[in-house]
């Protein structure tokens, strides 16, 4: 399975994006400064944007799911058990999952925003979709939740995840990096000795056995 | 000084609670009332019991920017130009002068490339910094600032910290998931359940979430 940008350009009056790189199984883990570009590569690789020139081929006809960024745009229902509902899935396990189960009926637009990024993140995580697109999914999630979400991504065995994040602090093990910079996608391979680490405090730790 | 006294609202239950002048970040697990408490302390909502004073007066009677969590709801105009330039006009300053403001804090925050721009268009991170530019530029008395960390690169934080650091703005209160940004305040409060388990300076605060993924990066590397 492979993800293959072939010389993407996206132009915008004085800004401009340019891609080219192959996307195999594993953890990315897309950075660059705001405004880089990011939310709109992930757009492209997800096949909800069209670029100004290029192609992106998908090898493998895999499945694909898209987390934006700010997790409000996805809200369908109004409230917790038809949010639930909407993605396919049984409101009660899933608001157990994340700590909500005491809610069912509260709108899901009243939820703290790390609480609402919670379940959408629960919710995008039941899919077991091959190609699985995160735009920053470690905003507003507080310390104890960005770790979980961590040990939930480790255990992903197949199919490709792209992390689109300013995070630094808490990671999954990469596979490999890459960065934008003056609108160019930078492949910059594999960090040196992990990759099957998980950062945390600063410290290494090994990646859990699945 | 901000003194909170018998306060209840909603899953909120603050006995007493003084901040002081300077950078105060409020931490705590998802759903643990930091918003709850923002909201009071910058009067958008009245506690239903308890009283919060600020210098003497109630919140809103004090001058106060405010920047909320879901970065969309700050937006009131379409041009940035026009979002951050609102609380001058507003004041009825003259428009040489709200210009002269709108450029001088466009450059020290980086947005001066796109004033020009609509606010709908941009970037994630871009949005949260109009949006902090747009309650920044009166220099406000109080700024209350929620989660505006959580779409930003380690170098806008950093600019941001710049202006937070200048003392323009005599009461600074915000919340943050990154423990590394909270250990840099003046003074940190740490809520838990609706409840304030821990406040004081970082130090006092942070030593009690030792092995806990609430301790600051930062401060375990180096010990």
């Amino acid at each position: 399975m492979r993800i293959c940008l072939n010389r993407v350009q996206i132009l915008r009056d004085d800004w401009f994006l340019s891609a080219d790189g192959r996307f195999c199984e594993g953890t990315h883990l897309v950075s660059g400064r705001i405004g880089s570009g990011k939310s709109t590569l992930a757009l492209v690789m997800a096949g909800l944007f069209s670029p100004t020139s290029g192609t992106i081929e998908y090898e493998g006809s895999p499945s694909t799911m898209l987390s934006l960024q700010f997790p409000e745009y996805h809200v369908t229902g109004s409230t917790l058990i038809e949010e639930c509902l909407s993605w396919g899935l049984d409101p009660s396990r899933i608001l157990l999952n994340v700590e909500l189960e005491d809610r069912p009926d509260s709108d899901p637009l009243s939820l703290s925003r790390g609480e609402l990024k919670r379940l959408h993140l629960a919710c995008v995580l039941e899919q077991q979709n091959d190609i699985l697109l995160l735009d920053e999914p470690f905003s507003a999630l507080d310390c104890d939740q960005k770790m979980r979400l961590c040990n939930q991504l480790s255990k992903r065995t197949s199919g490709i995840t792209v992390i689109f994040t300013h995070e630094q602090e808490f990671l999954p093990p990469i596979d490999r990096y890459w960065e934008i910079r003056e609108g160019n996608l930078m492949d910059l391979g594999r960090s040196p000795g992990d990759g099957n680490q998980i950062l945390y405090y600063g410290q290494k730790q090994e990646r859990p056995e699945t | 000084m901000i003194e909170i006294t018998g306060l209840r609202h909603r899953t909120l239950t603050i006995n007493h609670l003084t901040i002081t002048p300077g950078r105060t970040f409020l931490i705590g697990p998802n759903g643990s009332g930091k918003t709850t408490l923002l909201r009071l302390i910058s009067g958008i909502d009245e506690p239903e019991s308890g009283t919060i004073i600020i210098d003497g007066n109630v919140p809103r009677m004090v001058e106060t920017g405010w920047v909320n969590e879901y970065p969309d709801r700050n937006i009131l105009f379409s041009q940035v130009y026009d979002e951050i330039a609102a609380a001058p006009r507003f004041a009825h300053l003259s428009c040489p002068d709200t210009e002269t403001q709108v450029l001088d804090l466009s450059f020290r925050i980086g947005l001066k490339h796109i004033l020009r721009r609509n606010v709908r268009d941009l970037s994630g991170g871009e949005k949260v910094l109009v949006a902090i530019a747009a309650a920044i530029i009166s220099r406000p008395a109080l700024l209350v600032l929620d989660e505006y960390d959580s779409h930003l690169d380690p170098e806008s934080c950093h600019q941001i910290d710049t202006i937070l650091r200048s003392g323009e703005m005599r009461y600074i209160i915000g919340c943050t998931q990154h423990m590394d940004i909270a250990a840099t305040g003046d003074h940190v409060i740490a809520l838990e359940r609706g409840r304030v388990a821990y406040t004081g300076s970082p130090s006092e605060v942070f030593r009690h979430y030792e092995n806990t993924a609430f301790y600051p990066n930062s401060w375990r590397i180096t010990q």
